[in-house]
């Protein structure tokens, strides 16, 4: 297993899971079906996720294929810069997904104006993220090229997409040079992780036992908080990562984190979509969590230490890792 | 300005080069880690309860919110362990930039503000929860405020130092 190979494990997920989402959700419309609205949503989430580590993979591969002679470097960087464009719109429908998610668990009948908004986020993802397989295919597959010359060939449609794309080397150079980039990046990080570990640390504790005199329902109020910290550090993290790859690809910290950060996507699976939230919601002043619950709040506070102490370990384990090459 | 000769004394003792130079991953790196989840703790409980006091989950009860006290005063007391192991590690780096007294200046505020509220807005048991909020309204505020900016201040000192060894004074590197 090497990057390339992790890469082409992982980068199919966000393409198919948002057009299958998206589907979902258009066809939720027809006779306001919430179960399969309630799918499209969640799916987006998911695709929000695992395009993180695939996007992350991708870094590795390229430095690997950026040293054989056959690949062309245009192509690579065309493949990267369009990655780069889908995966601030796939968080962000992501992002949106959740919100929407959320605020139809609280108030199932109403306030339905996000929705639009996450249909034409998920529109333009899904093709921004076609465009992401396509100028990666274009890489390795001659066969399926406008040119069989390995040059950069845009249509119009393409050539306005691209005008729109971040140069991926200049965009490293400001957040590595500028110390006024880095230190602000990080304290945001921060306080993000701050957010995450106080609310949802204070849920999963009372649900294991402790502070018991807290009702859940009410509690649960503050877990909006946590996903508002949740998405300052995707993005403060996505930039750091950006800025300084060579870094954290080869930090066995940094892919334990990651890991950790998948897991926790699992736990909240196991908490939300088996009917146990609902269970844990009704708890009132004093009443115990059923001991599923309890394990599910244990191993995510769990996992957020991890994502603590390998986000720690990170800078002094950068380099357990062999640099990416075959 | 005078050099200040004990920068270079704490430096030279054991435990000083013991954390900054060991290659051990339980040396410097492993009280920056702890130092990361006393913050958390201190911070991320105070969160909840100035949210709360603020006018988030306002139907959860705030008396049973005293317990979180317990845990700030811990996160307290292993950042102030940490801190000094840090200090004892790197003097220089740290009591040479001006953004060090800060930060210091701003948990002080803060840690007094966290007595107050626990004190005042908690440590009165005959208080309704509607005056509870009424009193601790401005401190919540200011809880936050000054926690964020200690975070600020903190994080900012790994980039804004200017020396980082009492040697590098000697060489008068900037």
């Amino acid at each position: 297993m090497n990057y390339a190979h992790l890469h082409l494990l992982l980068n199919h997920f966000p393409i198919i899971g948002t057009i299958i989402g998206l589907s979902l959700l258009l066809l939720s419309f027809v006779g306001d079906n919430r179960d399969l609205r309630r799918s499209g949503l969640i799916i987006f989430a998911a695709g929000a996720l695992l395009a993180i580590p695939a996007f992350l993979s991708g870094f590795g591969a390229r430095i690997m294929l950026s040293r054989d002679p056959g690949v062309s470097s245009a192509l690579l960087e065309r493949h990267e810069a369009a990655a780069m464009l889908s995966l601030w719109f796939m968080e962000t429908t992501g992002g949106l997904a959740l919100v929407a998610l959320w605020r139809s668990h609280r108030t199932p009948r109403r306030a339905r104006w996000h929705l639009p908004v996450v249909v034409l986020f998920a529109l333009l993802t899904v093709g921004l993220m076609g465009r992401t397989g396509e100028t990666g295919g274009d890489i390795r597959h001659p066969e399926m090229r406008a040119s069989q010359e390995a040059i950069v060939v845009e249509g119009t449609l393409g050539s306005v997409v691209h005008a729109l794309e971040p140069t991926p080397e200049k965009f490293s150079q400001a957040v590595v040079g500028s110390l006024w980039l880095w230190g602000p990046l990080m304290f945001l990080h921060f306080v993000g992780l701050v957010l995450i570990v106080g609310t949802v640390g204070v849920f999963d504790l009372r649900i294991m036992g402790f502070i018991k005199q807290l009702p859940l329902s009410p509690l649960h109020r503050f877990i909006p908080w946590a996903m508002a910290g949740l998405g300052v550090n995707v993005v403060t993290g996505l930039l750091a990562f950006i800025g300084s790859p060579d870094r954290y690809v080869t930090s066995s910290a940094f892919w334990l984190k990651m890991l950790s950060l998948l897991l926790l996507g699992l736990n909240a699976v196991a908490f939300y979509l088996t009917g146990i939230s609902e269970r844990v919601e009704q708890l009132e002043s004093g009443e115990d969590a059923p001991m599923r619950a309890k394990l599910i709040a244990g191993s995510a506070l769990l996992l957020w230490l991890a994502v603590i102490v390998f986000g720690r370990y990170i800078a002094p384990l950068s380099d357990t890792l062999p640099p990416p090459a075959y | 300005m005078a050099v200040p000769e004990f920068f270079g004394t704490i430096e030279r003792s054991g435990l000083s080069t013991w954390i900054r130079e060991s290659p051990s991953l339980f040396a410097f790196y492993f009280i920056l880690l702890l130092h990361t989840v006393g913050l958390s703790l201190v911070v991320g409980a105070n969160v909840v309860v100035d949210l709360r006091i603020l006018g988030v989950a306002s139907a959860l009860p705030l008396k049973p919110l005293k317990q979180l006290f317990g845990i700030m005063w811990a996160g307290l007391g292993i950042n102030g362990a940490t801190g000094i192991l840090l200090l004892i590690a790197y003097p220089t780096k740290s009591l040479t930039n001006p953004l060090f007294y800060v930060k210091l200046l701003l948990i002080a505020f803060a840690v007094v503000t966290l007595q107050r509220i626990d004190a005042r807005v908690f440590g009165d048991g005959s208080l309704s929860e509607a005056s509870m909020v009424a009193r601790g309204k401005m401190m919540a505020m200011w809880s936050l405020l000054l926690w964020i900016g200690a975070i600020a201040a903190g994080r900012l000192l790994a980039e804004t130092f200017r020396y980082l060894t009492y040697a590098d004074i000697l060489k008068g590197k900037a």
